[in-house]
């Protein structure tokens, strides 16, 4: 086998997931260990799985990353020891001593192809140990129950010296490797046990005891857990830090970023104070004052922008220690696909959807063995053969995706095929075979329940044991992997069309990509994943009529939509020239989308909304930028929906614009005019208003509410401005104001405006009839 | 005759007197204090909606912030002023005036009170001042809360006048359930 450390030609990445890889088998030999030596005591179904799914997860990473001569050493320790699977009593010792030590030859072998020790072991050995404990066994069904710490101690030590033994039984040569070791082969000729070991082949610079003996007194205590002491650790070698610890650190980071909202806020309590002294013009006796006041703002907003660095820093750096981009598992399974293809005779492409998402790296590791099993059991179990899939009419290269969302702090990851699906039949069968269900309980499942059958230990389809399939793991260790990470997973398939695995799983840490546009005053996310490019608007690319707008893009036509239109916040309007439009693609579809500006693309944390906002389709979730304010992030899909619905605006009657700095005084209002029948624009202030009415045309307002006390523009002002043209002054204005005495009223009806009520009036109910009133006396006067 | 007391005796007595004085004193200081007012009362942040005045526990009230902290949320319902980031957590700001069915309001809101309804979570409230503690007599609130299952519970105050103390778990489970106020 080559050596992917040192090839040449070995890319950063597979370098990086080798050594993960290293770290990931250890651990999962660590628990191995501890199986079999409880397996070897006291025997136990629970262990025995658990170790036939660590044994199943060993050899497919292996395999995802080439190292096929140690994906055959599993798999041959599957061999060995799944036969066992039901048996009673304990482990068979010999078996229990060559798992182990063919664990540490894995271990040793894995180590050093990763560059962290300089010998490896020689897999033969492994196998031919494996083959003996399998004829001791065979010989003698029934072994003893072991309870030798210290026989157990010397088997665990993986480099120990050679020791003398001469009046031992020695070992015969062993016999060459199986030539297949895909395949599970026909039980051997029983011979005696036990079979020493053989000479000093490399496995056998390791332990010279024999299998039935337990070493000399005196020696050392157990390695713990199939660790290896010696094996020399990376120079990068970190600390090991508590996810405790971490998650500690980012609620401080949270801390600093609340008190640096705090310093803006003192800054802009200053500045007022500023203003206040400026109002009283410059006097000598204020004038230290307001130096002392110019010092302490230019200060604050220093040291306001120090922390907004040290933030964002800190936060890049914990974003670093705690997640990876979720490419680095999926990117491994287009070379599985590939190997699987190629051995199989089949065709398929892999495609790869949301790959930029980033993730709790600790949910990553979790994930990588539940993905491969799944990606490889879409190539092994639903893709047909070529010619197979082109006499069903479909492509001759089968296709199969995966799509990651992130939607809060929910995880979905869907893997599909385009195979001949689930033979629910072909389940059903099996599981009665197999004892998983009786005819009666299969009797009350329906297909979709049948399906997910298959998650279920021991059950498989398959007639035979392959280096793939067959033995009723890997589905098992996916459901349980999956579990253990508090997520779910479903099987849905149509017959002929294909299976979909969909996973479900909390993701409190993480990032996706987004893209931060702007709509009005107000600044939305989008997942990148949704984005297929983006442009600048032309006017001669641009087709409006019968209500709609259409985009030349790419020679062909694609409705255009305003995204401030669909989020029911302004009239529909043509994009001016410049404006940058995005191109989405969903369900195959193109759709443009015009929003006033894009800020730029950010790796940002989507937080789960509270309920009372989570419940709205438009929102997948919130994320804070970097000067703390929250940002709202769109969910792709509704934008389809929303398009397919209509705009907001077009489907209502009547439409009103409300103009009001007061967050309350928007809402009272909307709600006010809303459960009279009313779409209801808002905006925040004069200059917006107006900007509104410019972009979407007074004409296309029925009324236009104003509040008077807004800085800088007033309700007076804007009522003066809208009245300069014609479609302004065609326009129903109606003022309030929270103050309500005579001299008010006649301002407001000296501005222009056709109403003036107070917001006490308008809290009792009033707005909605004197909106009325106003739109019948507009329309007798007419 | 004398009293037939000698000074000594007088003295003797004297003291005695003046011990069993402090014996007194002291037993009077041994003995339990009656329980302070303050256990009677509940301790509310009162503040103006309109023209009505209203009342949360304070001991619900976890901070008051600037309204300018909040971020609309488009396509909401009408009683969500939207969305603001407290400590860490992404918690909901309501219009309290909407929720109470628009019972009116003299100032714009500025301030958003931070409060633990006891859902397991954070909400805010939006109000037009910052609230002043009040301290409500215990016997009348409860026997109030008996005779109301609404969202707030109308109290006369020693002083007369009337006050509005919201039962803010029956608000928002009545927001909840109903989807909007």
């Amino acid at each position: 086998m080559s050596d992917p450390v040192r090839d040449p030609e070995l890319d950063p990445l597979l370098a990086q997931l080798l050594a993960g890889f290293v770290d990931e088998a250890e651990e999962i030999a660590a628990r191995l260990t501890l199986h079999l030596l409880e397996l070897e005591r006291r025997g136990g179904g629970r262990a025995f799985d658990d170790l036939a799914r660590g044994l199943h997860t060993l050899k497919g990473s292996a395999a995802t990353l080439g190292l096929d001569a140690l994906s055959q050493l599993a798999h041959r320790m599957e061999d060995a020891l799944l036969p066992l699977r039901g048996r009673s009593g304990p482990l068979p010792g010999p078996i229990a001593d060559a798992l182990l030590r063919s664990l540490d030859a894995f271990l040793a072998q894995l180590r050093h192809l990763a560059g962290r020790a300089a010998e490896g072991r020689d897999l033969a050995a492994a196998h031919e140990l494996l083959a003996q404990a399998e004829q001791a066994v065979a010989s003698a069904p029934v072994e003893p129950v072991r309870t030798d710490v210290a026989w157990r101690a010397h088997a665990l030590r993986p480099r120990e010296s050679p020791r003398a033994e001469p009046a031992r039984p020695r070992a015969e040569p062993l016999a060459e490797p199986r030539a297949e070791p895909g395949r599970v082969r026909a039980q051997q000729e029983i011979t005696p046990a036990p079979r020493p070991l053989a000479e000093p082949a490399p496995l056998a610079e390791a332990p010279r005891a024999k299998l039935s003996e337990p070493p000399a007194p005196g020696s050392e205590p157990p390695a713990p857990r199939g660790f290896d002491p010696e094996a020399p650790r990376s120079s990068e070698d970190g600390w090991r830090v508590g996810a405790a610890q971490v998650t500690g650190l980012l609620q401080e980071a949270e801390r600093l970023r609340e008190l640096r909202l705090r310093i803006d806020e003192r800054r802009r309590e200053v500045d007022r104070a500023l203003a206040l002294l400026n109002q009283l013009g410059p006097r000598p006796e204020t004038a230290e004052a307001r130096s002392q006041l110019i010092t302490s703002s230019r200060a604050l907003g220093a040291d306001s922008e120090e922390a907004a660095d040290v933030l964002a820093s800190l936060e890049e750096g914990l974003k670093s220690i705690t997640t990876l981009p979720i490419r680095t598992v999926l990117e491994p399974l287009r070379r599985a696909v590939r190997d699987l293809c190629r051995a199989q005779g089949k065709e398929a492409r892999l495609a790869v959807v949301g790959a930029e998402v980033s993730l709790d790296r600790r949910v990553l590791e979790g994930l990588r063995a539940p993905l491969l099993h799944l990606v490889r059991n879409a190539v092994d179990h639903g893709l047909e053969l070529p010619a197979a899939r082109e006499a069903a009419g479909k492509h001759r290269e089968g296709a199969i995706t995966v799509r990651v969302e992130q939607q809060g702090n929910m995880l979905f990851l869907e893997i599909a095929d385009d195979g001949r699906g689930l033979d629910v039949t072909a389940i059903r069968a099996a599981a009665l075979q197999r004892g998983i269900a009786t005819e009666a309980e299969l009797a009350q499942l329906n297909d979709a329940q049948l399906q997910q059958l298959i998650f279920r230990p021991n059950l498989t389809t398959r007639t035979e044991v392959t280096q793939l399939s067959g033995r009723g793991v890997g589905l098992d260790v996916a459901r349980t992997q999956l579990l253990a990470l508090r997520g779910q997973i479903e099987a849905q398939s149509v017959p002929g069309q294909g299976t979909r695995f969909l996973l479900t799983l909390p993701a409190d840490l993480g990032s996706s990509p987004v893209l931060v546009l702007r709509v009005g005053e107000q600044q939305f996310g989008l997942p990148m994943a949704a984005i297929e490019s983006s442009c600048a608007a032309r006017a001669r690319d641009l087709r409006a009529g019968h209500g709609r707008m259409q985009l030349v893009h790419r020679e062909q036509l694609i409705p255009l939509h305003d995204l401030g239109a669909l989020l029911g916040l302004r009239q529909p309007a043509t994009p001016a020239d410049g404006a940058p439009l995005l191109i989405l693609l969903r369900n195959g579809l193109r759709i443009g989308l015009a929003v006033d500006e894009v800020v730029g693309d950010k790796e940002l944390f989507i937080r789960a909304l509270p309920p009372e906002v989570r419940e709205l389709a438009t929102w997948q979730g919130a994320a804070t930028l970097a000067r703390g304010e929250l940002v709202l992030v769109l969910r792709p899909d509704w934008i389809g929906q929303a398009i397919a619905e209509g705009p907001r605006a077009a489907a209502a009657g009547k439409r009103a614009l409300v103009v009001d700095d007061s967050l309350t005084a928007r809402a009272i209002h909307r709600s006010a005019l809303e459960s009279g029948g009313w779409s209801v624009h808002t905006a925040a202030s004069g200059e917006q208003a107006l900007e509104q009415l410019r972009a979407s045309g007074a004409a296309r307002y029925d009324v236009l509410v104003a509040d008077i006390g807004m800085v800088p523009m007033d309700g007076l002002a804007l009522t003066r401005a809208i009245r300069q043209s014609p479609a302004g002054r065609a326009l129903p204005i109606i003022l309030v104001s929270a103050l309500d005495g005579e001299a008010d009223r006649a301002r407001g009806e000296a501005s222009g405006a056709d109403s003036f009520l107070s917001k006490r009036d308008c809290a009792s109910g009033r707005l909605l009839h004197e909106v009325t009133a106003v739109l019948a006396r507009r329309k007798g006067s007419a | 005759m004398s009293h037939g007391t000698s000074p000594d005796a007088a003295a003797s007595l004297a003291d005695a007197e003046v011990r069993a004085l402090l014996e007194l004193r002291a037993e009077r200081l041994r003995r339990p204090r009656p329980a302070p007012d303050d256990d009677r009362l509940l301790w509310a942040a009162e503040f103006p909606i309109g023209d009505e005045r209203y009342a949360i526990p304070l001991d619900s009230l976890r901070a008051a912030v600037p309204l300018r902290m909040v971020t609309p949320v488009p396509l909401s319902p009408p009683h969500l002023i939207g969305i603001l980031r407290f400590q860490g957590q992404v918690v909901s700001a309501l219009s309290l005036s909407a929720l109470l069915g628009g019972r009116g309001w003299r100032d714009d809101p500025a301030v958003l009170l931070v409060v633990d309804p006891g859902i397991g979570r954070l909400i805010a409230l939006d109000c037009e001042q910052i609230p002043k503690p009040v301290a409500l007599p215990l016997g009348a609130v409860e026997s109030a809360r008996a005779q109301s299952m609404g969202p707030s519970v109308g109290l006369t105050l020693p002083s007369g006048a009337r006050l509005h103390l919201l039962e803010l778990r029956r608000l928002i489970g009545r927001m909840a359930h109903a989807g909007q106020p």
